[in-house]
């Protein structure tokens, strides 16, 4: 399959893919960029990773997301971007599942918020079919990352 | 060469324009430039020292304990039930209409042990600072052995809508309400306007990540998260009871 291949309407889907992770990736990140310490205890409340790594990862998450969003929406450096969100999406398909896993009922903190509420309003299926749902969009862009009306194709032919 | 080869090689020859390399460079170079100010900004408001901070009266186990709310020492076979409560979290202003009153008649006839944790964190959500001005305060109530009596005046008057806070004049209002006179009344003021227990307010929440509560409240008994099995006061009063040896 010559996966660069496809014309015009494969370069309209990725344009659809980079618009779809980039906008959840800059949702993310402005829900939580005016309020890191709610980040960092969202990330805590994971509990994989120790006390004090899970602060710095919720303080400069919501800034990554919001980098490589903004990236994506403009076709600057997709296939980088693209694996960046990706990776995101995966890391945090794993903290989700793996939560679900230890009966833990946190809110994934994924648009803010974050932390213990009650066992009946977890929501961990749909948590993980939408990061399923974004890292497919971000792995079209890894594998084939021309799209139309991007900044790469302006500015590297 | 011919001239036709000539205009071939032109075309295959990379285009000029800015160098994809450095671009990429300086994008990467802004990134991690991006992250370090948001860990160095996140950072710089909070002192990880605790050697400084001003502990009030009744704090157990290390300098961000919870507070010995009991007002008389409890008997040595009494449990001890570590209690986490934000002053602006209404299901903690429902626990303590609930379990309030059984629990502070158990820690008077000392057969618990009570310990309070005053958490902030809802201060981050809800973009106030009534968290921690209600957790100094009480803190400052502990100072003058009303710990009990204001923590029950603050619950009380928990606003019906979450995030509308304390005032500075409701604050006093609860010092009169917890029974604090002159001259206690006095230090207390003080106390709460400098800020004396800020520190200490501050530490008691990193504290409380630490040992994993992420929500409020948490009921600990003798060390083990029980909230979730608390459907009545009276399945807390007989767990306590049960774990008196």
């Amino acid at each position: 399959m010559d996966l660069q291949g496809g014309g015009r309407r494969a370069d309209l889907v990725g344009l659809l893919a980079r618009l779809i992770v980039g906008a959840v990736l800059i949702w993310a990140g402005a829900l939580k960029v005016t309020s890191p310490a709610v980040s960092a205890r969202a990330v805590n409340a994971f509990q994989i990773l120790p006390y004090d790594v899970a602060r710095y990862v919720g303080y400069a998450l919501p800034l990554v997301e919001l980098l490589i969003g903004l990236l994506l929406v403009i076709g600057l450096f997709t296939r980088v971007a693209a694996v960046v969100g990706g990776l995101l999406m995966v890391a945090f398909i794993i903290g989700i599942a793996s939560a679900w896993a230890r009966g833990l009922s946190i809110d994934c903190g994924c648009f803010g918020g974050g932390g213990t509420i009650a066992a009946s309003q977890t929501q961990y299926p749909l948590d993980i079919l939408r990061d399923l749902a974004v890292a497919a969009c971000a792995a079209w862009l890894v594998v084939r990352p021309r799209t139309a009306y991007s900044l790469d194709r302006r500015l590297f032919g | 060469m011919r001239p036709d080869a000539k205009k071939k090689l032109a075309a295959a020859a990379p285009k000029k324009g800015p160098n994809p390399a450095i671009i990429g460079a300086v994008i990467a170079a802004v990134m991690v430039l991006a992250v370090v100010v948001a860990i160095v900004v996140g950072n710089s408001g909070k002192s990880s020292g605790t050697g400084a901070a001003a502990q009030p009266k009744g704090v157990v186990a290390g300098d961000a304990g919870g507070i010995l709310a009991n007002p008389v020492p409890a008997k040595s076979n009494a449990p001890t039930v570590d209690l986490y409560e934000d002053f602006q979290c209404p299901v903690c202003g429902q626990f303590e209409k609930a379990m309030g009153p059984s629990l502070a008649s158990l820690a008077a006839a000392g057969e618990v042990k009570l310990v309070v944790h005053t958490l902030t964190f809802l201060d981050d959500n809800l973009k106030n600072d009534s968290s921690k001005r209600s957790a100094n305060a009480v803190a400052c109530a502990a100072d003058a052995g009303k710990f009990l009596d204001y923590h029950a005046a603050v619950f009380a008057a928990q606003p019906a809508k979450e995030g509308d806070g304390y005032t500075d004049a409701q604050l006093t209002e609860f010092a009169t309400t917890a029974g604090i006179t002159e001259p206690a009344l006095t230090t207390w003021q003080q106390c709460t306007s400098s800020g004396q227990h800020a520190q200490y307010v501050l530490d008691t929440q990193t504290a409380a990540e630490k040992a994993g509560v992420n929500s409020t409240p948490t009921l600990k008994l003798n060390g083990k998260d029980i909230t979730k099995t608390l459907s009545a006061p009276e399945a807390l009063v007989a767990q306590i009871k049960a774990a008196t040896k």
